[in-house]
């Protein structure tokens, strides 16, 4: 196990790699783009070169190129053509929203996936698993922002339940702690309930498929002989190795996050890392917009180690896969 | 749902969509001209009355009146007061699915929307097949080390968040329709080259295929009669998934305000704008998310219902 | 020259005073904030509150003289003090000026230099006083070609700002005309003890917030970046009134949707500009107030009139009758809104009176552009001449969806005129590009007006190769001799009929389409009472703000 680790890290160093050059050559070698977002019309030769110079873009593009990396690897990530506040500055006070709303969201998908899941699979094909299966069928059909936009109108303004926006309220900085951390969980439930819908839809789907396979294996069936409880059967003996993949499956919902966060902090103005990357992309903040797309594609790399790895320890079998 | 019935369902309201999207200006009444000053946000249903005068003004408004020799067009803020002999037509329309702020048809807008959205969709689905075909196809048969730093290179672009990589290439490269489905392309192309090549590499051991090269078939042949016919049902089913995912892309990054330019009708666009009516015409938004969720869901059912049979077929 | 244009309502600090006054229905039912008490006067604060204030943007930093926003500016002109305050006057005359920093002044007798007085009371936040030192260090500041202040063109008839000692300031000019005053005034005093020892050369490269002190009625207490800004009461405000709030609550939202859900939802107490599109779901709401004036901007269609198709001021004429502008006032601005004139908005005692907005009439456009040569010669509902289609491209920014509303709508209009527009939405950075280089055909554009009069930028006939906001390169001889003649001129009513003759031109000519004379919509929640609101700035009066009772949530 331990050297499984080892080799998987040793692994992701060069895909970390690869995705940061890739970013680059995408952003800073394509034509004109970058080169461009720091021109501005206003401009006079004299102050073009100067601006030029002080974004390395007189610098041949190999030499832009690894004097990019060396910053990027010494963790300087430039700094915000807008705000002129270094990226690092910026990612730091947007990823502990994102990671909170984020990990409700997960939360939220891998407990009501599994609900749905254990209930549909109880009597497959009964009134419950058609409706759960219809239902998740539109919930991921839905576009999120639009789902997101309804919640807003009727839990928000008509029926005035939730907050329509932000993470705290205005005066949430003079409350006490209690209190300010009521005000949080109040402004998470919406956006948190519509990223994670989407995603439950999906576990629920996964999972039920899982349960019903392992429901005609051998030592179910054994397990119904020695006379178990059908609840016991389900909650103990099925649900335990459907989980094993489950596990896999919340990694590979982490993309799928990801990308949702943008529509969701957008619609709710939830001061994360999507919000950040879209207010970045219409302000054309090329900086902002390569360290956040980096950062996506790594968080996508460690999270997929991370539900490989569990899943190797949770499942001896699976390790030799995995090598 | 059986796997037969779910391919049924999916490709039946898939087709009906379509259809309706591309003949949907043959066989409908023509639409009333936008008229923003009396017939904006009218609720599905709404029955208006298109006034034409001779100079080819047009007015639109679900009340007018004929009195004597005027003709009276009312309108929410003042009426249009006209000469009946100034008129040169009257005619009634229904406008099932409301009007939008501009007084535009909605059910007309829907139909444009659909078929920018999806053609754009469908063009980016090509656009992927076509390059992650190539590259797939080229990673196996090329082997060893190149195709070994091929797909570290497409897992690297995997592991970019979808919309990342859209918002990304949207901010460096303001879309039109053309850049839109280049964009749309080249962000999901690399989950098809994984799979070609693994079809490839699979099918390469297998009998029928060292059969077909010990009976000294060339390599083309080999693709031809080979490869691309076993290829081509986890193609299928890739593509009808690919293009619900598209779908929703495309109308993402238009609600998002960096797709498509908003004199364009697009589905996500719809939503996007009709969420600044919500209020006073629910249906702006509702009808063009609907039809989304209807597209989507389709491709996922036709794709479902070709991963059944296949394993069905193989089995 | 002051004359901004933008996505957002861009207008600067000239412009930081109150214009056409209109009172809330709360502000004429409530009784205004007691008098209040002295600075030191620590026992009798006043009642206190919070006011959310909903905005778009961020800050774009904490210096007034590196940003280029309206909303930054207003922002910190609460912080920051001015030498005076311009009165709500501007539409009979020039301007007239109330003390502010500067007590009093005195101009000599070829009102060529000018002395000011400040207030020895004045005290920065810090306890250092405010002297004739901040008010030459401002001075450098605005004119240094380091930090390139986008306004220093206002000082560009000041020779000198001088201490004559700590409280007394000796101002010179080059020239006698109208706006000497508010040309020196414009812009705020900014603290030199803090931040003269940082060379202009590294401005741009600093992080002022940690350097701000307060010198106006509120100071900065806390910046959430993208999320919130806070500011509370200056304890030691050395004028009066102190303000009765003791905080304001500026909340960033990224879009006007958004902005319009908090401010229906209670999260938000007042939005400075209301989308006209939410006019309807706003006003249906028991909570909140909404206040409508005009707000000194005009929404106009530009041509370039070095195109062919668009040179003859008969086409252009042609054009604009073409547009049904109060259609366009209907739907695009829920019915509020001016029908544009000329090129002095009509409210300034400079417009002449006896000009009327074109009349929209498809029937004489129709004739004006056959007698141009235009004829559907082919057909398809498209004029053509000589084999070329009339098809016209028309910008927009991509930012800015009324923008884009008027373009979908003159497309209509065009459209039964034989013209087709294709209306293009470009970002805004493309767009000015675009216009910069005179490489359009039409485009939508705002024009946010001082409360100066001055049509040089615009009108005059621009030099060759040099930048200009003469986008469509208008030029007519008689309206820059007029202009010289106008600018010769120190006294305001000899110019009046000077400028009603350059009017009579310019809407002769038709360069623009004048659309639109602008209204704004500024909703507030029904607790706030006491609020003036005018076209300078929603925070005109803040400091004299007091709520009912502390926000729901």
């Amino acid at each position: 196990m331990r050297r499984l680790v080892a080799r998987r890290l040793l692994l992701l160093a060069p895909m970390v790699w690869l995705v940061a050059t890739l970013t680059f050559a995408v952003v800073v070698a394509a034509p004109g783009s970058y080169a461009d977002a720091v021109d501005h019309p206003g401009l006079d030769a004299a102050q073009r070169e100067a601006l030029r110079a002080r974004y390395g873009l007189d610098q041949p593009l190999h030499r832009q190129y690894l004097s990019w990396l060396g910053a990027v690897l010494r963790g300087d990530l430039g700094v915000s053509f807008v705000t002129k506040e270094p990226v690092t500055r910026l990612l730091g006070r947007a990823l502990p929203p994102t990671l909170l709303l984020g990990g409700a969201a997960l939360l939220l998908d891998f407990l009501l996936g599994v609900a749905v899941a254990v209930a549909a699979a109880r009597r497959p094909h009964g009134w419950f698993d058609r409706v759960s299966t219809v239902v998740g069928l539109g919930v991921a059909g839905l576009p999120s922002f639009w789902v997101a936009g309804l919640a807003v109108l009727v839990f928000a303004l008509l029926l005035g339940w939730f907050p329509a926006s932000h993470m705290l309220s205005a005066g949430a900085d003079r409350m006490s702690g209690g209190a300010r951390l009521a005000d949080l969980l109040h402004h998470l439930v919406l956006p948190a309930a519509c990223l994670g819908l989407a995603g439950a839809a999906g576990t629920a789907r996964y999972l039920r498929a899982a349960l019903l396979d392992i429901r005609s294996e051998r030592f179910i069936l054994a397990a119904r002989a020695r006379g178990l409880s059908e609840r016991r059967v389900l909650w103990v003996h099925t649900l335990r190795p459907a989980l094993l993949p489950a596990i896999t499956l919340l990694g590979l919902s982490l993309p799928v996050l990801v990308s949702g966060s943008v529509v969701i902090e957008t619609v709710f103005s939830w001061p994360g890392v999507g919000l950040a990357l879209l207010r970045a992309a219409q302000a054309r903040d090329l900086p902002v917009i390569m360290a956040i797309t980096m950062l996506g594609a790594v968080a996508v790399l460690v999270g997929s180690l991370i539900a490989d790895l569990g899943y190797a320890a949770a499942d001896p079998r699976a390790r030799e896969d995995l090598r | 749902m059986s796997a037969p019935r779910r391919l049924r369902v999916g490709a039946g309201s898939l087709g009906l969509l379509v259809v309706a999207c591309l003949a949907g200006p043959w066989v409908l009444p023509v639409a009333p001209a936008a008229d923003p000053a009396r017939a904006a946000l009218l609720p599905p249903g709404a029955v208006v009355t298109e006034v034409t005068t001779i100079d080819g003004r047009a007015y639109v408004s679900p009340e007018v009146e004929v009195e004597g020799e005027t003709v009276t067009v009312a309108g929410p803020r003042r009426d249009e007061v006209l000469a009946r002999t100034d008129v040169a037509s009257m005619r009634r329309v229904r406008l099932w699915l409301g009007s939008d702020r501009f007084g535009r048809d909605v059910l007309g807008q829907l139909l444009a929307g659909g078929r920018i959205s999806v053609a754009v969709a469908a063009l980016a689905a090509l656009v992927a097949l076509v390059v992650g075909t190539g590259v797939g196809l080229a990673a196996a048969s090329a082997g060893g080390a190149v195709d070994a730093a091929i797909m570290r290179l497409v897992d690297a672009l995997l592991a970019f968040p979808t919309l990342f990589l859209l918002i990304l290439l949207a901010a460096l490269f303001r879309p039109g329709p053309a850049v839109l489905v280049a964009v749309l392309g080249l962000s999901s192309w690399m989950g098809l080259s994984r799979l070609v090549r693994g079809q490839v590499l699979a099918l390469r051991g297998r009998d029928f295929v060292l059969a077909a090269r010990a009976a000294g078939a060339t390599e083309g042949r080999i693709w031809r009669r080979h490869y691309l016919p076993n290829i081509a049902g986890p193609l299928a089913q890739d593509a009808a998934l690919r293009l619900g995912d598209l779908v929703l892309a495309e109308s993402t990054l238009s609600f998002l305000g960096i797709g498509l330019p908003p004199d364009l009708p697009t589905w996500g666009g719809m939503v996007a704008e009709g969420h600044r009516v919500m209020v006073d015409g629910w249906w702006l938004a509702t009808l063009p998310g609907l039809a989304i969720a209807l597209l989507v869901i389709s491709l996922a059912l036709l794709g479902d219902g070709i991963q059944e049979r296949l394993a069905t077929g193989a089995a | 020259m002051t004359r901004y244009h933008g996505v957002e309502v861009i207008e600067m600090t000239k412009n930081l005073l109150p214009v056409a006054l209109l009172v809330t229905a709360a502000a004429a039912c409530g009784p205004p904030a007691s008098p209040p008490p002295g600075p030191s006067d620590a026992a009798a604060l006043p009642s206190g509150g919070t006011v959310v204030i909903g905005l778009l943007s961020d800050v774009q930093g904490w210096n007034p003289y590196l940003a280029d926003d309206l909303d930054t500016a207003q922002l910190l002109a609460l912080v920051y003090p001015t030498l005076a305050i311009e009165q709500p006057d501007y539409h009979r005359h020039p301007p007239s000026f109330a003390p502010a920093l500067a007590r009093a002044w005195t101009w000599s007798d070829d009102h060529l230099v000018l002395e000011l007085e400040l207030d020895p009371r004045a005290r920065w936040s810090d306890g250092v006083p405010i002297t004739a030192r901040d008010v030459v260090f401002t001075w450098e500041v605005q004119t240094s070609d380091d930090i390139d202040w986008l306004h220093s063109d206002a000082k560009g008839s000041i020779t000198a700002v001088e201490a004559v000692d700590d409280h007394t300031v000796r101002a010179s000019f080059s020239r006698v005309y109208p706006y000497q005053l508010m040309d020196l005034n414009d812009g705020p005093i900014v603290p030199a003890h803090l931040w003269s020892s940082i060379p202009f050369a590294d401005w741009r490269d600093t992080d002022w917030l940690p350097r701000s002190v307060a010198g106006g009625p509120f100071r900065i207490a806390g910046h959430t970046p993208q999320q919130q800004i806070t500011l509370e009461r200056n304890p030691g405000y050395w004028d009066a009134p102190l303000p009765a709030l003791d905080r304001v609550v500026f909340r960033i939202a990224p879009s006007e949707q958004s902005l319009v859900n908090q401010l229906l939802a209670g999260d938000i107490d007042v939005l400075p500009s209301l989308p006209p599109a939410d006019l309807e779901r706003v006003r249906a709401h028991p909570g909140i107030e909404l206040v409508i004036y005009d707000d000194r901007s005009y929404t106009h269609l530009c041509w370039n009139t070095t195109d062919p198709r668009l040179a003859d001021p008969a086409v252009r004429r042609a054009l604009t009758a073409a547009i049904d502008r109060q259609t366009l006032v209907d739907v695009v601005y829920g019915g509020f809104g001016r029908l544009g004139v000329g090129p002095i908005l009509s409210s300034f005692w400079a417009f002449d009176e006896g000009l009327e907005p074109a009349p929209h009439d498809p029937a004489a456009a129709r004739a004006g552009l056959a007698a141009a040569g235009w004829s559907d010669s082919d057909g398809d509902g498209v004029l053509d001449r000589a084999g070329e289609a009339f098809t016209i491209e028309l910008l927009a920014a991509a930012e800015n969806e009324l923008r884009q509303d008027i373009a979908l709508l003159v497309q209509a209009d065009l459209a039964r005129v034989g013209v087709a527009v294709e209306p293009r939405f470009v970002e805004w950075g493309t767009l000015v590009a675009a216009v910069d280089a005179g490489d359009f055909d039409g485009v939508v554009n705002r024009w946010e007006e001082p409360t100066q009069i001055d049509l040089e930028g615009l009108w005059r006939t621009p030099a060759p190769d040099e930048p200009t906001f003469n986008f469509g390169r208008y030029s007519n001889a008689e309206v820059d001799r007029l202009l010289d003649e106008v600018a010769g001129l120190a006294d305001f009513a000899a110019q009046r009929p000077l400028y009603h003759r350059i009017q009579r031109l310019i809407v002769a000519d038709q360069p623009y389409t004048f659309l639109v004379e602008n209204t704004r919509l500024t909703a507030l929640a029904s607790r706030i009472r006491g609020a003036e609101i005018n076209s300078a700035t929603p925070y005109f009066n803040l400091e004299r703000w007091t709520v009912g009772r502390e926000p729901a949530r």
